[in-house]
Parts: C-alpha cells; structure tokens; sequence
C-alpha cells in the first residue's frame, strides 16, 4: 500500500499541488487515511535509510581492514622483492671469476688501507665456502683477495695438461687450488698450496709452440705452469702478479724500517732484553685432523651451510635459528681440529648474514610501514636475542618504537581546544609507552641488562614528549587553570604507568618545573596588576541591585561559585561586598585551585607565597583605604569586605587545600588572622 | 681449452739470459728464435721461449729464459737462475759497466748452481758499434780464461755470431748432462713440475 504511494511520489512527473489538490478533493478520512499513510512511509524510509546506512557501514570497515591488509602483503612482498635482489647481488660478489676483484686489485694503495679489517675477512670468508681445507689462509689478518681465475696446469717441461686449477692471488701470497670433478654443493676446489709472494719468480712464457697463453710460477724447488683461457687473462694474471708484488715489497720495506726504528729506539732506551724466539706451530697433528672431519662429515651437518642459506633467503628466521642453534649443539662435543674451525668459520658467516637480515627488520626506513605495532618486532627481537645479540636486539627494538611513537603523533591533527589536543596526545604516548613497556617485559624475558636500557629509552621518550606538550600547553599563551588541566593528565598517565612498574612521574615534574614555576610567576604578576589596577579607582560602593529580585538573582548566581552572600544584604538590594572584592574573591579561589592542581611536593612552599602575595595585595588596598580620609565613612563597608575576603574567602581557600588533600599553610594562617588586627586597629 | 701435442723432442735444455739492462738480451732472444731485429728498448721482465732446434743432427729443444737485467729482489733472481742449465751472460761492448756487472751475475750464478763446470758463455754484444767499443777483447778475454769459459763477440742487429753463442751453449750443455758431475748438479737444482705442494710442503706458507 505505502509502495504505491512512495512510487507516486517518487514519479518525475510528481506535482505536489495537484497530487494536494486530488487528494483534497476527497473529504476528511481520505486525508487523514493518506497523512497515515504518508507517516509510514516516513517511518519505513528511516528505517530503510539506517539500514542501508549500517550495511555500508560494515562494507566500509571491511574494505579498510581489507586495504590494510593488501598494503602489509605490498610492503611484504616490496621487502622480500628488495632481500633477494641483494642476495642476488651478494651471490653476484661471490661468484669466483668476478669483475670486482680484478678492480680492486688494481685501485690504489691508499684504498687498500682504509679498507677496514672487517671487509677483508667478509673477502675472504666466501674462499671457505670454494675452497676444502684453506681456513688457515682465511684466517691470516689483513689478507685480501686481490684476483681469482680458473687456470689449467700444465707440465712445466712437457707442457701436457696435468688439472684443471683455480687460483686466488691475494695480497701477500697466492693459493692454488685444485678443482674436484663430480662434487655436489659449492665446494668446488680442494687446496692445493700457498706462495708467498716474496721469492716468487713469475715467467711469460712466450706463445712459440701449441701452447698459448702460459705463464710460470716458479718457487724453488717447485715450478708451475699454468694456461688461461684468453691472452687478456693472461695478460690480467702478470699485471695483477707484479703489481700485488710491488705492493707487497713496499710494505714490507715499510714494516722493516718501522721495525728497525722501533728496534733502535729500544736500544738506546737501553731496555732491550733477549726476545725470545716465536716458535710458532708450523704443522698439524695428521691424526687429529681426521678424527674432526669424520666427526664433521654427517649429511645433515654438512648440508647445513646450504640449509642455512635457504632458510634466510626464505626469511624463515625461526628455521634458520633452530638449526644455528642445533648445529652449535653439536659441535660443542666435536674434537679441536682444523677442520671444525673452518666449519664453524662457513656458520659464523651465516649468523652474520641472519642476524643483519633479523636487524634489518627492526630498521627503521622512511618506505617501510610503521602499521606493525610491537608484536611485529618481536619475532626479529625473539630470533635474535637466541642469536646472542640481545643487546642490538633491544636497541633497535626501542629505536623502532621511537619511530612508531614519532609517527603516531605526528598523526594527531592540532585543532580545537589545547586540552583536547594534549588528551589525545597524552592518549597516544603513554598507550605506545606502555604498549611497549609490556611487549618489552614479553620480549626480553629475563635480561634485566635490557632493562636499564628501556628505562634510559622511556626517558628520553619522555624528554620529546614533554618538549611538544611544552610548546602546546606554555607557548599558546593559555591560561593557568588549561594548564592545570593538562598538566593533570599527563600526571594521571604517568601515574597508570607506575602500575605496570615503570614511575617516571618524578621525571615529568622535573622536566615541567621550570616552566610551571615561569608561568605561576606570570600569572601572580597579572593578579597583582589586576589588584592595582582596580584598587586605583575603588571608591567602596556596596553593589546596589535596584530590586529585591535582582538582588536575589545575584545572590543566587554567586551561590554557585559558593559564597553565601546573603549575610551582607542590606536594604532589599544593597550588598555590602563590593563589585571589586567579588571579583577578586572569584579569582584568588580559581588561582589557589590551579597552584593546588599543579601542586607537587617541591612546589608546596612557592605555592603558598604567591598565594599569600596575592592575597596581601588586596589586603593592602584595604589598609590603604582604611587610612584614607576621603573613605572615612566607608570604614565599616571596608571593614566587611575585609572580613568577608579574610575569612570567608580564605576558609574558601582552606577548604580547596583540604580538598587537594595539602596541609593549609602557616602563611595563610596568619593572613587570615590580619582581620583581627584590621579591626582592632580602627 | 687448447690441446697441447707433447710429440715434442723428449731433449729439453734450458738456456737463462743473464746481464744488464739495455746490453741486448732480448736483442739477441729475439734475433735466434724469429730472425728479427728489434729497434725499440722495452724492459723485460721475464719471458720464455721455446724452439725445436736440430744440433749436431738431434732434434732437441731449446727454452730459453729472457731475464731482467733491472729485477730489483735477488732472491726471486735465484728462483729465475735455479731452473738453468747453462748461461748466455751478456754484456755491451760499448759499456764498460755492464761488463763489470757480468763478474755479479757469475758469482750469483755459481752460488746458486753450486759447480764451476755449469754451461756458460760470456758474451759481448754490440759488436756492429766496435767504434763506441769500452770493453777491449783482451780485457773480456782474460776473465772469460779466468773463468774457464768462451768468450763470442755478437751483434743482434747484424746477427753476427747469434746462431752460435747459442748453439755453442746447447753442445756444452748437453756434453755437461752426460758427465757424472753435470747430472748430479742437474738434478740437485733441477726444478720439478711433479713437485706438488702436498708432498714436499717444505716452501708452503705454514700459518
Ligand atoms: N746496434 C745494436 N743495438 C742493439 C744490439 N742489441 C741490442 N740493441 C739495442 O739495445 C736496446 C736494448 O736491447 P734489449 O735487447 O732490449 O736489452 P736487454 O738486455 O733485453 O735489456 P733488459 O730487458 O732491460 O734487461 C734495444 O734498443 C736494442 O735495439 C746490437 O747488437 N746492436
Ligand atoms: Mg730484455
């Protein structure tokens, strides 16, 4: 029935004053059948309309949550994209007949130098992967690889082929390694032998024969003969050979001479004692060597290197750890040996690499989302701290919380009032700074070394907070009872915190003293002025309400604010208080209430004088004019505002101070008892 | 990968050119295995040739290594002169120096051979530019006596007496590796492909 109306209604063609005009037409119950109908329709509208209202609704929120999620698999998936591509590069770098190496052979002397020590065993780590048997030259501090290649070795008097070689020229010598055929995995070179640079005789042997591009190693009794593929590595081969020779004869003429000035000033200092002679180990014990490789040569032992490898490349860091964490178990019962330290060496790399990998996730990058919350940390912070790295753990960790703090106040709009402003800032800091306070507890359970740092964190946390909510709440120029207000909220968060145990109230009183003591100051200077000011043209009228009944409605007003005015009525519409001494009643409770909010112990006694430098302000207009001659007849009208200010008002006052639950101080005491005095005096 | 053929002469002697810088080492290398003249004074560093050559009706080769007549470290010098079995030790006629020099590189050469009767030849090149000649015949005679050894006057660029400084060097060589003497100092010094690292280890950096 309403569906017939509605869809008149809704016809383009609907005329309002013909569709009245028909309808009229038919009498009264027509009418009034139609207005029910038409109220209805209103009815079921409203209804339809909220419907549809709340169905969008929900279709709304499932879209955003939808969205967020797509945007947390767009920035996973930008993330993975970005991992594999460096460990595509990484792989690129470890790749044995590199580019870079030739170049960084070549660069000059200075580079080398400055080349930290740390990037020269990542150099040279990657050799215990390719090469069986070679930890020993890893190991060397300060060796560099400088040039690599595949070479064929050749018989130096027949010139046939002997094997397939790879030869690494670092900076101080030259491995030779020789190539094992049908060998799974990357280890594909077992060592062969190690020159050292010094008395190496390097021959270019001319192409005369069948044989092309060879060259010689000669190193007594011993001489190689060695093919490249091309002249040009050929040519690469000599080059990077003689110059990394130059290098090293320069420095070693450098070390010598330091050495011989070090060894001439420990002469004349006539302090040298026969050195004793460096019997270094020059060979290992066969036996044992073989008992660690047996130990060592378990499948799953042997493929975790790669296992490792893959799992980070997966980003399943809690595989990757678990199997860390087995493979130390293991070999804490392994036999010392050469070989177990170049295994443990191929792990250490891989730790390496998960751990910056874990860390990368607790980085903080401008592209990343910042969405996560704490618990996304966590997994990197749980990996790591099994890594043994808690304390970077906890430093990204906060660092990252930082960040998400940073953001989400960055978010907060400043618009309407200061105290909103700060409620809602207020609300975003200390929900993060206990968010992550728990998730902190959660995360590092048990390393109370972390603690402290938190605690440093939180702090300095604080410390930024406190810089925006000064720049807000003080610089805006508002008043003393906004900044009560707020100065109030972020002392009730902090102290909800203090229930989870973290007490950093005393730090924000500390941190807001001084602007809390300026703008006291500020405000008592007004007050005072306002005294004067006043005072200077008070000619003590009692206020006169014309009528009873505005007198009563004036009496009422006042009654609100909680002053019974209704003893100083005189005359019907007379009061005996003047205009002034109401106002400055009004003003000295809302000043006394503020000082009584912001009260913090350290502030008690300065709270009390200016309240009593206040108050003594007026006073002293009373005294004044009671002196004067030209108010002699107001002396009683005087006298009542006097004792209306010193008692009632000031009972006022001690009434707020039992409120705020501060003992009422000496110093008002004795103003009070000024009255008295005032009295007695006249 | 290049196929090496290793249907070469079994009969390998290694030929070293010791002197100077500048004096015509190479010169004179150059001249013997590709009948060329060079102009142009480029330092050598070290190169190696190798040439089949017919001696006395044997089919035998020749390696000859071209050294530095400026390689600063002697004890990669050794390493160079270890792998010799005789010497072609070069001067310049028309420098006296490198005529004194020659008296350095012979002792260094009988300290690192170990017998007097090693192959050696010495050898004044430049013989074309007799007009700017310093070192007198009799003067490199008398220490090649002294030394019991030949002395050949040479020119590289006209190939005067090229063919046989190096010939004669390959006969002598070949007569010394007959004698028991000659094997014996051969083989103390000779340098050994098949000496892997792994078995004699004993020159391996030990860290
Ligand atoms: N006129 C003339 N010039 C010669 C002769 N031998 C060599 N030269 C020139 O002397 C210069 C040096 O000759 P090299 O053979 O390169 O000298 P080297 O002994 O090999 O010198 P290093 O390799 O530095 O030890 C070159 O310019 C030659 O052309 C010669 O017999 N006569
Ligand atoms: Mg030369």
């Amino acid at each position: 029935m309403t569906d017939g109306l509605a869809r008149i209604l809704s016809k383009p063609t609907y005329e309002s004053e013909q569709f009245v005009a028909k309808l009229s037409a038919n009498g009264e119950d027509a009418l009034l059948e139609m207005k029910s109908k038409i109220h209805m329709l209103n009815d079921e509208t409203a209804q339809a309309l909220k419907k549809n209202v709340f169905k969008n609704y929900s279709q709304f929120i499932e879209t955003a949550r939808e969205i967020s999620i797509l945007e947390g698999e767009m920035y996973q998936l930008s993330h993975m994209l970005s991992d594999q591509k460096s460990e595509m590069t990484k792989m690129m770098e470890l790749s044995l007949v590199s580019d870079r190496a030739i170049i960084q052979g070549l660069k000059g002397e200075e580079e080398e130098k400055t080349n930290p020590e740390e990037e020269n065993r990542r150099n040279l780590a990657f050799l215990l992967e390719k090469v069986e048997g070679c930890s020993s030259v890893v190991d060397a501090p300060g060796r560099q690889l400088v040039h690599d290649g595949d070479l064929v070795e050749l018989d130096a008097e027949t010139h046939a082929q002997i094997q397939r070689v790879h030869a690494f020229l670092l900076n101080d010598s030259l491995m030779i390694a020789t190539w094992i055929p049908h060998r799974r995995g990357p280890m594909r070179y077992r060592f062969q032998g190690l020159y050292e640079l010094d008395g190496l005789a390097v021959v270019n042997v001319r192409d005369t024969g069948p044989v092309k591009n060879g060259f010689k190693i000669l190193n007594f009794p011993e001489s190689h003969m060695y093919q490249t593929d091309t002249a040009k590595a050929k040519r690469q081969w000599l080059d990077a050979l003689e110059d990394t020779k130059k290098k090293k004869a320069l420095r070693d003429k450098q070390k010598k001479e330091a050495a011989m000035r070090l060894a001439e000033q420990q002469l004349q200092a006539a302090l040298a004692s026969p050195g004793e002679a460096d019997l270094s180990k020059s060979f290992t014990d066969d036996k044992e060597e073989s008992v660690d490789r047996d130990y060592l040569s378990a499948d799953w032992l042997q493929e975790l290197p790669e296992d490792l490898d893959m799992y980070i490349a997966q980003r399943n860091f809690e595989g990757a750890v678990d199997l860390v964490e087995k493979g130390y178990d293991y070999l804490t019962d392994c036999p010392k040996g050469p070989a177990l330290k170049e295994f443990k060496a191929r792990i250490e790399h891989r730790v390496k690499q998960l751990t910056d990998g874990l860390m990368n996730e607790l980085q903080v990058s401008p592209e990343r989302s910042l969405r996560g919350g704490p618990r996304a940390a966590r997994r990197a912070v749980t990996q790591l701290i099994r890594l043994g790295k808690s304390a970077q753990a906890c430093e990204l960790f906060l660092r990252n919380r930082s960040a998400i703090i940073k953001y989400n106040i960055r978010q907060l709009k400043f618009e309407g009032a200061t105290t909103l402003y700060i409620r809602c800032l207020c609300g975003v800091f200390y929900s993060s700074l206990s968010d992550t306070a728990k998730e902190f507890i959660k995360a590092f359970p048990g390393h109370y070394g972390c603690y402290s740092a938190f605690v440093i964190w939180a702090k300095q946390e604080l410390q930024s907070f406190v810089s925006i909510f000064k720049r807000q709440v003080f610089e805006s120029k508002a008043s003393l009872s906004t900044i009560a207000d707020c100065v109030l909220l972020a002392r009730g968060h902090c102290q909800e915190l203090s229930t989870i145990g973290l007490d950093i109230e005393f730090c924000l009183d500390a941190l807001l003293d001084i602007s809390i003591q300026n703008v006291i100051e500020e405000t008592k200077d007004q007050l005072i002025e306002g005294i004067k000011y006043r005072a200077h043209d008070d000619v003590w009228r009692p206020m006169n309400h014309l009528t009873q009944a505005d007198c009563d409605k004036y009496i009422a007003d006042v009654a609100t604010t909680g002053y019974d005015l209704t003893p100083y009525i005189f005359d019907k519409c007379f009061i005996a208080i003047t205009m002034n001494s109401i106002q400055f009643s009004k003003v000295i409770v809302t000043f006394a209430e503020d000082l009584l909010k912001l009260h913090s112990s350290e502030q008690e006694d300065s709270s009390a004088d200016v309240i009593t430098t206040v108050f003594k302000a007026q006073i002293t207009h009373i005294e004044h004019s009671l002196q004067s001659e030209q108010l002699k007849k107001e002396h009683v009208l005087i006298l009542k505002n006097a004792q209306f200010l010193l008692e009632v008002v000031m009972d006022k006052i001690k009434t707020l101070y039992t409120k705020y639950n501060v003992p009422f101080p000496v110093k008002l005491q004795h103003l009070s008892s000024h009255y008295r005095k005032l009295k007695a005096s006249k | 990968m290049s196929k090496a053929k290793t249907q070469q002469p079994a009969v390998i002697h290694k030929v070293i050119m010791v002197g100077s810088g500048g004096v015509g080492k190479s010169a004179l290398t150059l001249q013997f295995m590709y009948d060329e003249f060079v102009e142009d004074y480029e330092p050598t560093k070290a190169d190696s040739y190798r040439k089949k050559v017919v001696l006395d009706g044997e089919e035998v080769q020749i390696d000859i290594l071209d050294t530095a007549g400026q390689e600063d470290y002697a004890a990669i010098r050794d390493n160079y002169f270890r792998s010799g079995e005789g010497f072609l030790c070069v001067f310049s006629i028309k420098e006296q120096e490198s005529f004194q020099a020659t008296q350095d590189f012979r002792e260094q050469i009988l300290r690192v051979k170990n017998d007097e009767n090693i192959p050696f030849l010495l050898v004044g090149n430049m013989v074309d530019l007799a007009d700017q000649r310093q070192v007198s015949v009799e003067e490199a005679t008398k220490r090649a006596q002294e030394w019991k050894v030949s002395y050949v006057e040479t020119s590289a660029k006209t190939r005067a007496n090229v063919d046989k400084v190096f010939y004669d060097l390959l006969r002598y060589i070949g007569k010394y590796k007959l004698t028991p003497a000659g094997r014996k100092a051969l083989s103390q010094n000779a340098t050994n492909s098949s000496n892997h690292p792994e078995t004699t280890g004993c020159s391996c950096v030990a860290m």
